[in-house]
């Protein structure tokens, strides 16, 4: 592979990756949400895939390999499902901030992970390096959604965009952080995904919808 | 390998197996594996002291062993007067425990905490670096706490006292920490070789400040005014062997640790500083005895005269911090001899007292002395035992404490017409608030054996009283023969425990021993416990054999007792520790601020007649609600406000984070 062909590739990958985080900003209907994370999940699982083939390492590739299955197969089933069993209430209605100042929000956010992944970019100029950014904002994008999204599902997905931006960063800082650590990071999502399902499905049960607010109710 | 080291090696690895132990064995044999477990250890912690005390040191570095700081242990004669000390109060309630912890204190965590508290407190004394001594410190505090919680589920007191303990403890850690560090920061390492090396070339202030802070920390773990709020909470809620280890060896670390930084690290340091260790324990020694006296808990009781003993121990340190200052060393050998035996006899009868309390509880199930009475019927030997270790208490020959008590007057005594203006006002107050502290320690245990023991049973609980098991007995057979021992031959002991003061203090030897008697060298005064012991005897036999003779050659009638006309005297008319100590409370008044209520119901009849009348008191403890009170108002007003923060909305929490994290983005990006 060529260095511009892989530049390309990178940056395809990256602007994939901050493309799908601006659209779960933007849409509103809860499926197409985990549609566009699915997407993500392609977009990382390609970003690890273009590492792998510029170093030609197989234990990157598998890697990969795994992380399009959990990322863009298994994590958005789960949600799926749980979406599936929360009945009629399809659409994140009343977000906390609206779309067009959650947009210009992530405007902000990208133009702060910018200015303070500068120092990172020049430890090491490299094409990866330049692309921290990108992981940066989607890390933002992501808590931010965590903050202003209402229902239990879009938080869901915050958490796991903040989760991907992450997993980017590490990536394209250290072009791999060993199978076993991703092994366990990956796990350790997986879990917190299986656990905050149940948590979303008994607070349905107990408040008749997954309005993350209603648990204002156990404060004394 | 010599006694001392082999002996610790033992102590800590039977200490840790029987850990592991508690945690394997069955149901059936647990408190008897870990019982003999603990007792084994102490046992080795008391030959290994014994060996540094005879002049067998040694050191050993670890560095692997903890991140950081290493571990190093270095032994000397000061650390293994403590160490044995433990040691041997790790026995009594070693054995105790066996029979004790059969009712309801023989789950794993509990019977596995045991030993591994023992060997942290063996280890205090042992350790010779800050890093090290802070983790057993620490250790000991959090094993303790543990323990004290032991009985959270039976009564909600415990976990008050547990709060206390908590919040008390950590603080005197913190100061303990702040102190040893900044000496660690002005020396080339942490060891205590280094720092005293570094002692000597301490800026003026620094030294102050890292004596008055750690003195801080040190005393609030030995319960000293105005820093004991926890004690006499603590104490009594803990399993009755666990508040013998820690009010006969745990608070003596306390005292360890003063002695350390203040003689050995800092190496004497201005005379204010023991001045202000003097007053402080003045100051607990007759407060703390007061409190005692107004007490009816049996343990609290018993935990206030903890405060008031460690208060003596500090009078004799403060003593002879100010005559090494002043340059007279014959007399700061004599004081810290004096002080170090007070620790070791403290030790012994208050193990025996707890012991005993703890078999009361375990018989009858109250410690409320007003409701007990009449125990020397059902439970003879416990009887025996507490009145053992009152009269051991009290101060009076042939009790334990009067030897090391009259040591300490001794020194005080002859410190008179040693110059300066200070030590002449010091001397004679110390003086009379030791002999105040003697006076009253009579009265409270006159009160805690006559009202708790003779008489009749006033409470249900105490009319069906039971002997305790053998086990119990003999923790307390061993208590008690220690205190007999030390109370007519301290000779078998003064000697080692003088050579370790007169070395602290670099002194000439303070006292000779022979067989018999004890004879102070360097000024006049001589005492022979087994004499005095003899010679009361015989007195006390010839009163007796004269009464009896006098009474014998008049005529004998039975009559029926003199009870005003009233009926028969029943329980209700006997005294209670209440009304025993109505007297003194009147005397200390001023002091004590009691609370009293009188409550009187009238017949529905006529309101001249008297239905019923109600009395209640309460002493509440002066210092704390003019201390405590301003600062607990205050902090839960912070606690109010801080709550406006938290909503109970799952975004405004997140959005702290949120907020912070782009806060400090910010920041970071607009400075570099």
């Amino acid at each position: 592979m060529s260095d511009t062909t892989y530049t390309q590739l990178l940056d395809l990958a990256c602007g994939g990756l901050l493309l799908t985080a601006v659209l779960v900003l933007w849409r509103r209907e809860l499926a197409v949400i985990i549609r566009v994370f699915a997407l993500q999940g392609v977009a990382l699982a390609a970003l690890v895939g273009v590492l792998a083939a510029r170093e030609s390492s197989v234990e990157l590739g598998a890697v990969a390999v795994g992380l399009l299955v959990l990322r863009a197969g298994v994590l958005p089933w789960l949600l799926y499902r749980a979406l599936v069993g929360a009945g009629p209430a399809l659409r994140e209605t009343r977000p906390l901030v609206n779309v067009a100042a959650s947009l210009l929000a992530a405007a902000v956010l990208a133009l702060l992970a910018y200015a303070v992944a500068q120092p990172l970019v020049a430890l090491a100029p490299a094409p990866a390096t330049h692309a921290v950014p990108v992981g940066l904002t989607v890390v933002l994008i992501g808590f931010f959604v965590l903050v202003t999204r209402r229902r239990a599902l879009s938080q869901l997905v915050g958490f796991l965009l903040l989760d991907n931006g992450i997993t980017a960063i590490g990536f394209l800082t250290t072009s791999g952080i060993g199978l076993l650590v991703e092994l366990g990071v990956s796990l350790d999502v997986l879990l917190a995904v299986l656990v905050l399902q149940i948590l979303t499905t008994r607070m349905r049960e107990t408040f008749g919808e997954a309005d993350l607010d209603e648990l204002r109710e156990l404060h004394d | 390998m010599n006694l001392a080291q082999s002996g610790l090696g033992t102590a800590v690895a039977v200490g840790l197996l029987s850990a592991l132990a508690a945690l394997l064995v069955p149901h059936r044999v647990r408190t008897a594996v870990v019982g003999t477990g603990t007792a084994v250890c102490g046992a080795a912690g008391v030959a290994s002291g014994i060996g540094a005390i005879g002049g067998q040191t040694f050191s050993l570095t670890m560095p692997a062993l903890l991140p950081l700081s290493g571990i190093t242990v270095a032994l000397d004669p000061l650390g293994g007067v403590f160490l044995a000390v433990t040691g041997a109060v790790v026995v009594a309630a070693g054995v105790y425990g066996i029979g004790y912890a059969r009712h309801g204190l023989d789950g794993r965590l509990v019977q596995a905490v045991l030993p591994l508290f023992v060997v942290a407190m063996l280890l205090v004394p042992v350790v010779a670096s800050v890093g090290t001594f802070l983790v057993c410190w620490e250790l000991m505090a959090l094993w303790s706490l543990l323990l004290v919680l032991a009985e959270h589920k039976r009564r909600p007191e415990v976990a008050v006292a547990g709060r206390w303990y908590a919040v008390m403890t950590h603080l005197g850690l913190v100061a303990i920490l702040i102190g040893l560090l900044v000496l660690v920061g002005n020396a080339d390492g942490d060891s205590f070789a280094q720092l005293r090396e570094a002692a000597r070339h301490l800026p003026p202030g620094v030294a102050d400040l890292v004596f008055v802070v750690t003195l801080v920390g040190f005393a609030s773990k030995a319960g000293i005014l105005p820093l004991h709020a926890w004690l006499p909470r603590a104490h009594p809620e803990a399993p009755s062997h666990v508040s013998a280890l820690m009010s006969a060896a745990m608070v003596n670390m306390g005292v360890y640790g003063i002695a350390r930084v203040g003689f050995d690290l800092l190496g004497g340091g201005s005379r204010w500083w023991w001045l202000l260790v003097l007053v402080l324990g003045a100051a607990s020694a007759v407060y703390a005895i007061l409190q005692a006296a107004m007490s009816t808990d049996l343990k609290r009781l018993l935990g206030y005269s903890t405060t008031e003993n460690m208060g003596l121990v500090l009078v004799g340190v403060g003593a002879a911090g100010m005559f090494a200052a002043a340059g007279n060393t014959v007399l700061a050998g004599l004081s810290l001899a004096a002080a170090l035996l007070h620790v070791i006899n403290h030790a012994a009868f208050k193990t025996l007292l707890f012991l005993s309390a703890g078999s009361v509880l375990h018989g009858t199930g109250s410690r409320d002395l007003d409701e007990l009475g009449g125990l020397r019927r059902s439970m003879p030997l416990t009887t025996a035992a507490f009145g053992l270790g009152a009269l051991a208490a009290s101060a009076l020959p042939p009790g334990t404490a009067f030897v090391s008590e009259w040591l300490l007057l001794q020194a005080l005594i002859h410190g008179l017409p040693t110059a300066g203006v200070t030590t002449a006002i010091v001397m004679p107050v110390a003086v009379a608030a030791v002999a105040l502290t003697a006076g009253l320690a009579v009265a409270s245990f006159v009160k805690a054996f006559g009202v708790g023991f003779l008489a009749r049973p006033r409470g249900a609980g105490a009319e069906q009283a039971k002997e305790s098991p053998v086990s119990m007995l003999i923790g307390m057979g061993m208590a008690g023969a220690a205190s007999i021992v030390l109370a007519l031959a301290p000779t078998s002991v003064l000697p080692g425990v003088g050579s370790v003061a007169a070395r602290t203090v670099s002194a000439p030897d303070p006292a000779v021993a022979d067989a018999v008697t004890v004879r102070l060298s360097g000024v006049a005064g001589s005492l022979s416990p087994v004499m005095l012991a003899i010679a009361l005897l015989v007195t006390i036999m010839l009163l007796f054999g004269a009464l009896r003779l006098v009474a014998s050659r008049r005529a004998r009638r039975t009559a029926r007792l003199w009870d005003c006309g009233a009926g028969p005297l029943s329980a209700r008319m006997e005294y209670t520790a209440t009304s025993f100590a109505e007297p003194l409370q009147r005397v200390f008044d001023d002091v004590l601020e009691p609370e009293t209520d009188v409550d009187v119901t009238h017949t529905r009849e006529s309101s001249y007649l008297v239905a019923a009348v109600e009395y209640r008191r309460r002493v509440p403890d002066r210092i704390e609600r003019r201390l405590y009170q301003p600062v607990l108002t205050l902090v839960s007003g912070w606690g109010q406000v801080g709550r406006r923060l938290a909503t109970g909305s799952v975004h405004r929490y997140l959005g702290y984070g949120f907020y912070t994290l782009i806060a400090v983005l910010v920041v970071l990006t607009v400075i570099r």
